[in-house]
């Protein structure tokens, strides 16, 4: 460790962006493959340091098992026939792979249908949770008004309540409402409700730590507080956001409580729910064609993740997250 | 601090009343109890709603067409029925929090083991007179002990449209292999008994380094599925009228006792932990519903044949399932209306193919032979038709949810190879028993 | 006064903006908790549709219910096993990916891909693993290990939700602490470093500090989010074997959807959100002494 005292040039304090106007800029290398710009190349410690990064490298391997493991068993044993499932010890790749369950998948159900409900309800639910928890998150940061934090602390508890604890006062909410089989409470309750406060917390920790001169500028450009929010805050807050929008996509999509309750119609169902229709006449699961519903649902949204990961990190990183 | 006390004002103001709305709900509700009548013409057709717990598209659709054919006779009556798949795993979730809801469904797919809380709760109302009366019924065709479970005080609070024999299936390529007598022989010799099942089944999973006998469903946790096998000792969790615990009875140890040697001693039944799946060929046999052989395709040679004998004779075992009319649903004379409809002899026939009828005309081996393409007639005949005569049902009770989660947590302890099985059944009654006489 | 209208105008949009979130939570969070309130005081049998005032049974019952006792043991078992497996394993994984190896981005995938498979699905996979002839003991027994019977021992049960629950969810937690960890700047590490402070020394003093506001928001979430456990404990153990693994949430759920007792469902119900309520308020009120920013 000894061979680290060198400063690392490119880390000179101040050369780092500290405002908020460079906040989406990726400090440098701060990914990747190793290529780190340190000058460290001759140095005496370097095998030793190589050893102990391959063994790192080694950890990480074995620790990935448990995360990847059972996934990737889920994606290829939807190639796999029912017996070959349910062996107790599980087969890396089918012996016989064959997409037939595919197209089960969307014969026995309106898959399309219903993948298409999930997606425009999370897409929903994301937009209006933005909204509502930027602009209350900004709110409680950055303005003062009497009973801001009695007010803070009521929306708070949202986020100490399980959703099993209210399910039964909600559903008669909806149901005297008639909006029972609709998709309504799907997206005005998570939108509203206990789920976006979680949100609203997230904007409002990255709020408190924006600069107070950012605001004082626009100000001096005659902007007022709703100027201030829409053209300065908001925009800047981007990165808070996709934190924001990250969470609230998953939490919507995975929904599987709410739906089983208040959905009652094939067509109406959402995915969580759909995955539960994929049943024999006795009620026994046809798991080959769950797991390919299953491995359906989940795929898009990884390769979004992976395509979006540096983005969300670098978001988050950015957020008042970190205080 | 003005405008913080408008704020209050009105939040409570808004709270107050959403509580208003939420609570003007719970004083609502359904009184229930009485007998569905002849069902008045109302003011425009009806939607009727029926929750069920499978999802098959073949057998949705054949409850639709039924169904459709209903609304097509009865155009000022009713305009639609909507068949409501809701998951097995969450069916009773689902039906409790719609009923608690306010929102209760025309009619109702119902388990036989909550067959006696909804019937005497009140929550659904009598049938019997609306199916009785309706023209070409054949009421009297309906068997006595198929309805038995549904009855009080000579009313009929659902009808049980699926009468399921339990019977053992047997994965014939395994058990020869094993050099094992053939179970179907076995019949015929008068010699099928629990002791012999277990040899072969013990002999099977040896030769094959799979499972012997599985009682499906069980699975360490549905211990009520165990009846099948305890039936052959005479033996019962709860007396007759459901008021003392007998898991302490001779007959119930010598059962368990039975069960929990041929797991931990002979290795002829998968112990805890273990999945096996006989319709994917992990096992010599399974005890189950006979409707199950839908999941059997040719990937190995099978046979099914009845329950075995055990020391107290041969009992035959179903699993049933129900219809009932909710009083607090909007039209329950239409509803039950329907429900004559839905199960009429000539529906019922069609019905057959997946639901065993309580109906005596249709319960012969060439009916039922015709909705059941798989089974050969003799099978039906042995499994079915005389396994529906005379046969009890899984165990029920008026407080079976909390009867059932107290008793899987005590049995836990029986589920270890050292267990002391008199000890533990000891403990189950005295965890019981206060339940039993609520 | 021109100041004091500038101001009241500022607190009208104040008010406006938080208008929605605040009304939302009275409609669908205050209110349901009000009716539950109510409802804990009736005995309210879904099924006999009976609703009758009960006032205070329903408390007083829970005094007596060894059940009930049961579940809050268990449920304390599980929230600080989880607690503390999830959040070390978090942390440390952050600080894994956090040192430019080959391949972080890979891992990271790989790590935060259980979050986005729906829960059912992935405890399904683990209760495969974990039968007493599944994968798991599969994989010991090639390493001449004889491996439990993970979800039949009281002890390795609690241990098996909680681990497949923490793999579940960890990768959300990792992203949080790597977002931090990422946001400490290097140079105060350099100069550190520079003074000679070792690997451990400069995350103890240094990095710590800097990421503990993070740390008490995943302590808060993993903790509420621990006493909402259900469908694992549905899928993997049925709540046993006994009562070892029926946490609060579970038992609520067993009165009010497989017993019909939803009057004292509701009474559960209550006597959980106050668990939650005061556990917050403690981690609230403590993390001046820990968090190194206010938050």
């Amino acid at each position: 460790m000894k061979s680290d005292v060198i400063p690392d040039p490119a880390v000179r304090p101040g050369v780092r962006p500290g405002t908020a106007g460079g906040h989406d800029e990726a400090p440098p290398a701060r990914d990747g493959d190793g290529g780190a710009p340190h000058r460290r190349a001759a140095r005496p410690g370097r095998s030793r340091r190589r050893w102990g990064r391959a063994g790192l490298v080694a950890l990480l391997v074995v620790v990935s098992v448990p995360f990847v493991f059972p996934t990737w068993w889920m994606a290829t044993s939807s190639l796999k026939p029912m017996s070959e499932i349910l062996r107790s010890v599980p087969t890396l790749w089918p012996q016989d792979p064959s997409f037939a369950a595919y197209g089960e998948v969307f014969r026995l159900q309106p898959f399309a249908q219903q993948y298409w409900n999930s997606l425009y309800i999370a897409v929903l639910v994301t937009a209006g949770t933005i909204l509502v928890s930027a602009m209350a998150g900004y709110a409680f940061a950055r303005i003062r008004f009497p009973g801001a934090n009695a007010l803070f602390l009521l929306v708070l508890v949202g986020l100490l309540v399980p959703s099993e604890v209210t399910i039964v006062p909600l559903f008669r909410m909806v149901n005297s409402l008639g909006l029972i089989d609709t998709h309504w409470p799907l997206v005005v309750i998570p939108v509203f409700g206990a789920p976006s406060v979680l949100a609203t917390f997230i904007m409002r920790q990255y709020f408190l730590g924006l600069p107070g001169e950012l605001e004082e500028a626009g100000r001096m450009d005659g902007l007022g507080r709703w100027g201030i929010f829409w053209r300065i805050a908001f925009p800047l807050s981007r990165s808070a956001l996709s934190a924001v929008a990250i969470f609230t996509f998953l939490k919507s999509w995975n929904l599987y409580l709410e739906p089983i309750v208040y959905l009652s119609s094939k067509d109406a169902f959402t995915l969580p729910q759909a995955l539960t229709q994929y049943v024999d006449a006795y009620g026994g699961p046809m798991w080959n064609v769950q797991l390919a519903a299953t491995t359906l649902t989940v795929l898009p949204v990884l390769a979004v993740f992976l395509v979006a990961q540096k983005q969300f990190v670098q978001g988050l990183a950015h957020t008042g997250l970190k205080g | 601090m003005n405008s913080t006390t408008t704020r209050r004002t009105r939040a409570a103001a808004t709270g107050a009343a959403a509580v208003a709305a939420l609570l003007a709900l719970t004083a609502c509700g359904g009184d229930g109890q009485g007998a569905a009548g002849e069902p008045e013409t109302p003011d425009e057709p009806v939607d009727l709603r029926m929750t069920v717990w499978t999802a098959d598209e073949t057998q949705l659709a054949q409850f639709q067409e039924i169904a459709d054919a209903y609304v097509e006779a009865n155009p000022d009556l009713v305009s639609g029925v909507t068949f409501e798949p809701v998951p097995f795993e969450d069916y009773t979730t689902s039906l409790t929090t719609q009923l608690a809801g306010g929102n209760a469904p025309d009619l109702a797919w119902i388990l036989e083991s909550y067959a006696p809380e909804f019937v005497e709760s009140g929550a659904l109302v009598d049938v019997g007179p609306v199916l009785e009366q309706t023209e070409g019924y054949e009421y009297d065709d309906l068997l006595d002990s198929s309805l038995s479970l549904w009855q009080k005080d000579g009313g009929l609070y659902a009808y049980p449209f699926s009468n399921s024999p339990f019977g053992i299936f047997v994965n014939t390529d395994q058990v020869e292999a094993a050099g094992q007598e053939n179970p179907a022989d076995l019949v015929a010799a008068g010699d099928w008994t629990y002791d012999n099942a277990r040899d072969i089944a013990a002999a099977a999973a040896e030769k094959s380094g799979k499972q012997g006998l599985v009682v499906r469903d069980f699975d360490f946790q549905a211990w009520e599925n165990l009846s099948s096998v305890w039936d052959g000792w005479g033996a019962a969790p709860w007396s007759e009228d459901g008021t003392q615990c007998t898991f302490t009875d001779p007959a119930m140890v010598d059962a368990l006792t039975w069960i929990h040697d041929a797991t931990f001693t002979d290795g002829a039944m998968p112990g805890p932990g273990t999945t096996a799946d006989f319709f994917a060929g992990d096992a010599a046999m399974t005890i189950t519903q006979i409707s199950r052989a839908s999941s059997l395709d040719d990937s190995f040679a099978w046979d099914v044949v009845p329950l075995p004998a055990g020391p107290a004779g041969q009992q035959n075992v179903i699993g049933q399932a129900g219809i009932g009319v909710f009083a607090a649903g909007e039209h329950p004379d239409v509803a039950a209306d329907f429900l004559a409809w839905f199960t009429n002899p000539e529906n019922a026939a069609t019905l057959a193919a997946y639901f065993p009828p309580p109906r005596e005309s249709l319960l012969n081996a060439a009916d039922l032979a015709a909705a059941n393409p798989l089974l050969s007639e003799e099978q039906l005949q042995a499994v079915v038709v005389d396994g529906i005569q005379d046969a009890v049902t899984k165990p029920t009770h008026q407080n079976f949810a909390k009867l059932q989660e107290t008793v899987r947590a005590q049995l836990d302890g029986l589920w270890t190879a050292d267990a002391d099985v008199e000890a533990v059944l000891t403990d189950t009654c005295g965890a019981i028993q206060p339940l039993l006489e609520d | 006064m021109p100041g004091s209208a500038l101001r009241r105008r500022d607190a009208a949009v104040g008010y406006t903006m938080v208008a929605p979130a605040v009304l939302g939570a009275v409609a669908f969070v205050v209110a349901p908790l009000v009716a539950v309130v109510w409802y804990s005081l009736h005995e309210w049998n879904v099924l006999a549709s009976t609703f009758t005032f009960t006032g205070g049974d329903n408390y007083a019952r829970m005094l007596e219910d060894p059940g009930l006792r049961d579940s809050l043991v268990a449920s304390l078992w599980f929230s600080v096993g989880l607690v503390v497996l999830n959040v070390t394993l978090a942390l440390g994984l952050a600080v894994l990916l956090n040192q430019r190896l080959p391949g972080t981005t890979t891992f990271r995938t790989f790590f935060f891909s259980p979050v986005v498979v729906s829960l059912v699905a992935w405890t399904i996979v683990w209760s495969f693993l974990l039968q007493a002839d599944g994968g798991i003991n599969g994989f010991l027994s090639t390493v001449g290990i004889d491996g439990p019977n993970w979800l039949r021992g009281e002890t390795t049960a609690m241990l098996s939700v909680i681990v497949v629950q923490v793999f579940k969810n960890v990768g959300l937690n990792m992203i949080l602490f790597l977002a931090a960890l990422q946001g400490v700047p290097e140079e105060i590490q350099e100069a550190a470093r520079i003074d000679g402070a070792g690997a451990w020394r400069r995350f103890r003093s240094i990095t710590l500090p800097l990421i503990s506001p993070t740390l008490l928001l995943v302590s808060i979430l993993t903790i509420v989010g621990s006493l909402e456990v259900f469908a694992q404990i549905a899928v993997l153990t049925g709540g046993g074997p006994g009562t070892s693994t029926t946490v609060l949430v579970y038992y609520l759920y067993q009165q009010a959807f497989r017993f019909n007792d939803f009057g004292y469902a509701s009474a559960v119900s209550v006597l959980l959100f106050v668990i939650v309520l005061v556990l917050t308020l403690v981690q609230w009120q403590t993390r001046k002494r820990w968090v190194f920013h206010e938050v």
